[in-house]
């Protein structure tokens, strides 16, 4: 199979499935005459779309960069945390229990209370909620693949005296980053949900959750849908951007190369 | 010379439970240099586990290992042996020349040189052309053979295998016989071979250790009369077919305890 050909194969089914969707949903909104404040048609969204353009963007950036700090400050954080206690095996099997747990918490529920600490205006508030959610997925996974080493190539490197550095760095950090990255994609899509869902507890005018419960509240459903669509590209985006970093920093990987061997 | 020497080494896994298993009992051997040795028993004999304490990469419950005089602990620290297992054990995210640099780069070799070696050593198992390929591109016997190259690069005076051939088919099983006989004739290494297989121990060997299960035991050890250098024709030998008959009944001793 050609390259050409197998680009299309790959592509043309989720683009045709995505149209097919958008005209069905315009489709019905006509057909059955569905009322605006239910169901706008994709049309009139994106006829607010473009009609609010700029705003749209700068609401949208205001958040992002909310998302953005709360992911670096989490991951950095989860990162950290895992190569401390992975260097201590008790340290990092009395906190993984915690970790897990916590990881299963909805810390999205304690954004009221994070807003009532850091102010409700202030950003701040929301990369604290962003970095909390991110934080467990990224300790966890880091100090998997930490650990998770195969016994076969600790022997090889304990049959070469290698150091302790160095089977940190040589081998436990290699064999990590592909946990790490699964935890970075999980982190790039909980971060924007993070950011927005927060945001409906309360925050600045102009914050995409904001604007999205305003005009919901009085009744603008277009551009409630054109707030959430921004969220849905930013998220995509941001999700994109990690799998890409991903193929360049680990192509030798299963998840990145397929597992078809090789010549 | 003598290269490596076993003073009584025993191995108890499990010392002082109910399911305590004697792995090894009273291994006594020496090796002297340029030898080529293979181990062969019954699966379970102990056979990897006295690899294992050679290597340093466990302690013997009993006894004294010295390689070159020096104990397994301070050779291993000094980079004296070189070891290849059952599988290739390749790190997945190095290209094929940095697996085979890695020993060099752990022992503090400059980087010019290293990767001077580490080519030649590529060329020599006949992987000229892959240097930078990943692992997961090469089939399990040029896999292998990296394992040996990598192996073979810190120039190890012992070289310590465990079933290298194990997983690969007949044809290419001895087809890397072949190569590694010619390694361990152009090299001043002495080879330490744990197999399962007697065609392969006899083709190689200078000398084949059989080895008896539960406790392992020391059954006997058989000099292998042969010409030093061996080829195809070797397999076709009378003498081949004589050996291969000798290490089998002692084989069959080992299984039926002794």
């Amino acid at each position: 199979m050609g390259r050409e050909e197998s680009w299309i194969t790959r592509w043309l089914p989720p683009i045709i499935l995505f149209f097919g969707g958008i005209f069905l949903w315009e489709a019905a909104v006509r057909g059955f005459q569905i009322e605006q404040f239910l169901l706008p048609a994709p049309s009139v969204i994106a006829g607010t779309f473009v009609e609010n353009f700029e705003r749209l963007v700068s609401i949208g950036w205001f958040t992002t960069k909310e998302a953005l700090g709360g992911f670096v400050i989490g991951c950095t954080a989860g990162i950290v945390v895992a190569f401390a206690t992975s260097r201590w095996t008790t340290a990092s099997e009395t906190l993984m229990p915690f970790a897990i747990a916590a990881n299963s918490v909805p810390i999205i529920a304690f954004a009221p209370i994070v807003n009532n600490w850091f102010g409700v205006d202030n950003p701040l508030s929301k990369m604290v909620i962003v970095a909390i959610i991110v934080f467990f997925p990224m300790m966890i996974n880091t100090v998997r693949g930490l650990t998770l080493v195969d016994a076969a190539q600790l022997e090889l490197m304990r049959s070469y005296a290698a150091a302790p550095s160095e089977i940190l760095f040589k081998l436990r950090l290699p064999n990590a980053l592909p946990y790490m990255f699964n935890a970075f994609k999980i982190a790039a899509s909980l971060s924007m949900i993070g950011a927005v869902v927060s945001e409906y507890f309360g925050g600045n005018r102009s914050a995409l959750g904001i604007f999205i419960t305003q005009e919901a509240a009085q009744f603008r459903f277009a551009n409630a849908w054109a707030g959430i669509i921004i969220a849905c590209i930013v998220g995509l985006a941001f999700y994109t951007v990690v799998v890409l970093v991903e193929r360049l920093a680990i192509p030798w990987h299963s998840s990145v190369r397929g597992n078809n061997p090789g010549g | 010379m003598t290269i490596l020497s076993i003073n009584n080494v025993s191995k108890r896994f499990n010392a002082g439970s109910s399911n305590e298993t004697v792995a090894l009992q009273n291994i006594n051997l020496t090796i002297e240099s340029d030898e080529f040795v293979s181990i062969i028993g019954p699966s379970g004999c102990g056979k990897s586990t006295l690899l294992r304490v050679i290597g340093d990469l466990i302690a013997p419950s009993e006894g004294k290992v010295s390689i070159h005089g020096k104990s397994a602990a301070q050779s291993r620290l000094d980079q004296d042996y070189g070891m290849v297992f059952q599988a290739p054990v390749l790190l997945e995210w190095r290209r094929i020349l940095p697996n085979v640099v890695l020993p060099m780069e752990l022992a503090g070799i400059p980087k010019p040189e290293r990767e001077k070696t580490a080519r030649n050593l590529l060329a020599q198992v006949g992987l000229k052309g892959f240097e930078r390929h990943y692992p997961w591109q090469l089939s399990g016997g040029m896999q292998q053979r990296v394992a040996i190259a990598r192996a073979l690069a810190i120039r190890p005076k012992l070289l310590l295998m465990d079933e290298p051939f194990g997983a690969l088919d007949e044809m290419t099983r001895e087809r890397m016989n072949l190569q590694l006989h010619d390694i361990w004739r152009e090299s001043d290494t002495t080879v330490l071979f744990v197999t399962h297989s007697i065609s392969e121990a006899v083709f190689l060997s200078t000398k084949i250790i059989v080895m008896s299960a539960r406790p392992g035991q020391i059954l006997e050890v058989i000099d292998i009369d042969l010409p030093r250098q061996r080829d195809d024709s070797t397999r076709e030998d009378v003498r081949f077919f004589e050996q291969e008959r000798a290490v089998r009944e002692w084989l069959r001793r080992a299984e039926s305890g002794g």
